[in-house]
């Protein structure tokens, strides 16, 4: 431990809390995630376990690159590459609204991290602007994994209880166990509209209900005609029978008309019609990327 | 030669118990039915039947309980579980599961009360005896652990319950019957293609007819809509298998190439050698034991085969990496092999089970011979020698994907899983991928069907041609012939089961079938 100093606090985790520190000999900056073992405990817990498994083998640059494990007696220490704020905190610090080619270039990092770990079997399960970290250089990379996990084809059933509320897809709050890459592609969309909206959360709802209802406000009322199977999923209910209000471009003024036809893609209640990250980074609204983001390969 | 056939009945407990726990299809309600009465039967004083069929259980044994002559020192056992050790089905192998898997869920009693009472009075016999079990020594702090160690699950879920509770507004029957499905029980994996509905309205029997008969894949009549590209040139001749997936999203087919081929890659990773000749003291012999118990672990405990299949994994993976860079006199003794087995089932179930079980659950399956910190000790060992990476492709998942694509039916698939899980247990397959073994046992299950020989499908989606896996199959026949013993017949009795479609009892083929 003496190899690193540690400077200031940076956050909580999903499990522990993230130090900024300063490697002593090459005076790099990184950020430390400690996670406590304790002896009465159930040995490293199952989130720190799956975080640390699947950030060593996805070695990305949209995500979050972990450098070493440290081990001692009673902790864990979790040595990450730092980033200087997350895309939360990016928006607080926003004056007026967030520049279009910006929205642009995060989307499509977020969608290339995203595709990279479904395409190594990963699901992130918690996306949000809170876990998407941004440095200096503009670049974007998806971190906190403690609610990711591998998944097999074809899929099981996996925890209901993921994803932070106001990023949740309809079919995870109807109580779906069974879900796919789709569960992060719902949250991407949400983000996307979050992003061109300079960091208003697009469905802050207050809990499931309300949460649906927003989303069903927005979209339509889902049905057996549009979503095959929707009212056999655990916890459906029927609610009010929105129709589409069709009226994104009042809910993303800034988007352009492309933008808003990969955020309907996105946002789209039944899982089995999302698009999927690798369509999303092949669709038109990104024609007129940067080249210098589009070919930024890892 | 068709092999001797073992018991092909687990011993029973409780015939209610027994044939629910087997026959049936965990569902929810029934877990809470469970739940409760081991709730009732806590509180209430106990009227046992005087004869409780689990009285002379034993709740665990150590990995080499019965065989405890084969070598001298035994780890830790007593006269009792080497007894007990030759009656292969444990109490917890029955009532750990239904304490276990009790989900956090919503109260779903409606409907199948017959079915609820039935296993009602099934599960308060099961923990009676238990409770006598424990009785009987109560001060053992190995008991008293694994006591706490299912008290505190249940705390746990129940709390967990009432949460969920909380945030469902509703119950109703509709989600008891989506739960049976949801819910990936150990037989679920035996029959995971069929539909939700199927799982309920049908019994277990209508069901395997079925699937006896129908392919694997039950999406041939949904909709396709062509919309997106393949990005992998399927030659002529082979069926796009992913293609004609593409809008079942759960086979996530847009990736499953990109996914397999990546886990292909990822093999050279995982290579395991010939460690037992840097090793003392440890043999193939005490090695397939360990295994077997694993096997036995799995089944109790409920676990996915992904879980089992890591596990043994890690044992091997440990085994090889630690006999090469440790000292001789630091390397694993056989006292502490089940301690390996043990911490590496306790990792594994964290990777990949929704709800682990806790770590006492581990301890007491190892029959109290190791200490919670040995445990966690070893815990770290493993995952520092495995430098963490957990994420090792596994035979079993290539297995269902070359199954699937071949449109092979559950039955094949079934004994192609037998093939390969007989195969955990010898070391002297250790050296081959894990793609290949794969390949290689669902060649052998297609022989032993008579379902025609290698075909282009298979060679393309697999990589490998015949040549390729023949010397492996030859191989894994072999260990398929071999003389059943009783100390390692877990996974045939397992595999003897009609849940398992009897596939343990298919007739042998010789070698010279699968040369043709």
């Amino acid at each position: 431990m003496q190899k690193y100093e540690k400077l200031e606090k940076i956050g909580e985790g999903t499990y522990g809390t993230v130090f900024k520190a300063k490697n002593k000999e090459t005076h790099e900056i990184v950020a430390l995630k400690r996670v406590r073992l304790d002896d009465d405990d159930e040995g490293v817990p199952s989130s720190a376990l799956r975080e640390i498994c699947l950030l060593k083998e996805l070695k990305h640059k949209n995500i979050v690159r972990l450098y070493d494990v440290l081990h001692s007696e009673k902790k864990l220490t979790l040595v990450f590459e730092h980033c200087d704020q997350d895309l939360k905190k990016y928006f607080d610090s926003l004056n007026g609204e967030i520049d279009l080619d910006v929205v642009k270039s995060f989307m499509y990092q977020l969608l290339r991290g995203l595709a990279f770990c479904h395409s190594h079997n990963v699901l992130h399960r918690d996306l949000k602007p809170q876990n998407l970290l941004i440095n200096k250089n503009g670049e974007l990379k998806l971190a906190d994994f403690g609610l990711a996990r591998a998944f097999g084809i074809p899929v099981k059933c996996y925890s209901a209880e993921v994803v932070t509320l106001w990023y949740r897809p309809p079919d995870v709050l109807f109580g779906a166990k069974l879900y796919t890459t789709s569960i992060d592609m719902w949250s991407a969309g949400c983000i996307f509209a979050e992003l061109a909206n300079s960091g208003r959360p697009l469905f802050p709802g207050s809990d499931v209900d309300d949460q649906l209802k927003r989303i069903f406000k927005l979209l339509g009322t889902p049905n057996e005609d549009t979503w095959a199977g929707v009212t056999q999923l655990p916890d459906y209910k029927p609610l009010a029978a929105y129709q589409p209000s069709l009226g994104l471009a009042q809910v993303v003024p800034r988007l352009p008309a492309r933008g808003r036809d990969l955020l309907t893609r996105l946002l789209t209640c039944n899982p089995a019609l999302r698009m999927p990250a690798d369509d999303a980074m092949a669709h038109a609204y990104f024609h007129d990327l940067n080249p210098s983001v589009k070919n930024d390969r890892c | 030669m068709a092999p001797t056939r073992l018991a092909s009945k687990p011993i029973g407990v409780n015939e209610n118990l027994n044939g629910i726990m087997t026959h049936g299809i965990t569902t929810r309600s029934k877990q809470l039915a469970t739940l409760k009465s081991y709730k009732d039967s806590l509180k209430a004083p106990n009227k046992r039947k005087a004869d409780s069929p689990l009285k002379d259980m034993t709740a665990k044994r150590a990995a080499f309980g019965d065989i405890t002559n084969a070598f001298n020192k035994s780890t830790a056992n007593n006269d009792k579980d080497k007894v007990m050790g030759m009656k292969k089905v444990t109490v917890e192998s029955k009532l750990l599961p239904i304490l276990k898997s009790v989900k956090p869920q919503t109260a779903a009693v409606n409907g199948k009360a017959s079915k609820t009472k039935q296993l009602q009075k099934a599960a308060s016999n099961a923990i009676e005896s238990v409770q006598k079990h424990f009785a009987k020594d109560p001060p053992k702090l190995v008991a008293t652990r694994a006591q706490n160690g299912i008290l505190k699950n249940i705390d746990k879920k129940e709390k967990s319950l009432i949460k969920e509770n909380q945030n469902q507004s509703q119950s109703s029957a509709k989600s008891a019957r989506s739960d049976a499905s949801g819910e990936p029980s150990l037989y679920m994996t035996a029959l995971e293609n069929m539909s939700p509905n199927d799982a309920t309205k049908e019994g277990y029997k209508v069901i395997s007819e079925k699937l006896d008969k129908v392919n694997l894949d039950d999406t041939a009549n949904r909709s396709l809509d062509e919309e997106t590209g393949t990005p992998h040139e399927v030659p002529d001749g082979v069926p796009d298998f992913d293609k004609e997936n593409w809008n079942d999203a759960f086979q996530v087919s847009n990736y499953a190439m990109d996914i397999f081929n990546y886990l292909k890659n990822r093999e050279r990773l995982f290579l395991i050698d010939d460690y037992l000749v840097r090793m003392k003291g440890i043999t193939s012999w005490m090695r397939a034991l360990l295994v077997d118990w694993m096997v036995e672990v799995q089944e109790s405990f409920e676990l996915n085969h992904e879980t089992l299949y890591l596990a043994v994994k890690l044992v091997d993976l440990y085994l090889t990496r630690s006999s090469k860079t440790q000292p001789e006199k630091e390397h694993l003794t056989k006292e502490e092999l089940q301690l390996l087995g043990a911490s590496a089932l306790f990792i594994a179930s964290k990777f990949d089970e929704r709800i682990p079980p806790l770590v006492d659950d581990f301890l007491y399956i190892c029959d109290g011979a190791y200490t919670l910190s040995q445990l966690l000790k070893m815990e770290m060992t493993i995952l520092r020698v495995v430098d963490f990476d957990l994420g090792i492709p596994l035979s079993y998942r290539f297995l269902r994907r070359y199954a699937r694509c071949a449109r092979v039916s559950m039955p094949t698939l079934t004994l192609a899983r037998f093939v390969l899980e007989q195969c955990l247990l010898e070391y002297g397959l250790l050296n081959h991928s894990d793609s290949k073994m794969a390949a290689a046992a669902l060649y052998i299950a297609l022989r032993m069907k008579s379902l025609g020989s290698w075909t282009p499908t298979l060679q393309y989606y697999t990589g490998y041609t015949l040549k390729d896996i023949l010397p492996i199959a030859l191989e894994q026949n072999a260990t398929l012939h071999k003389k059943p013993k009783s100390a390692i017949s877990t996974v045939r009795n397992k595999y003897s089961h009609t849940i398992f479609f009897e596939v343990a009892k298919v007739p042998l083929i010789d070698d010279s079938v699968l040369g043709s």
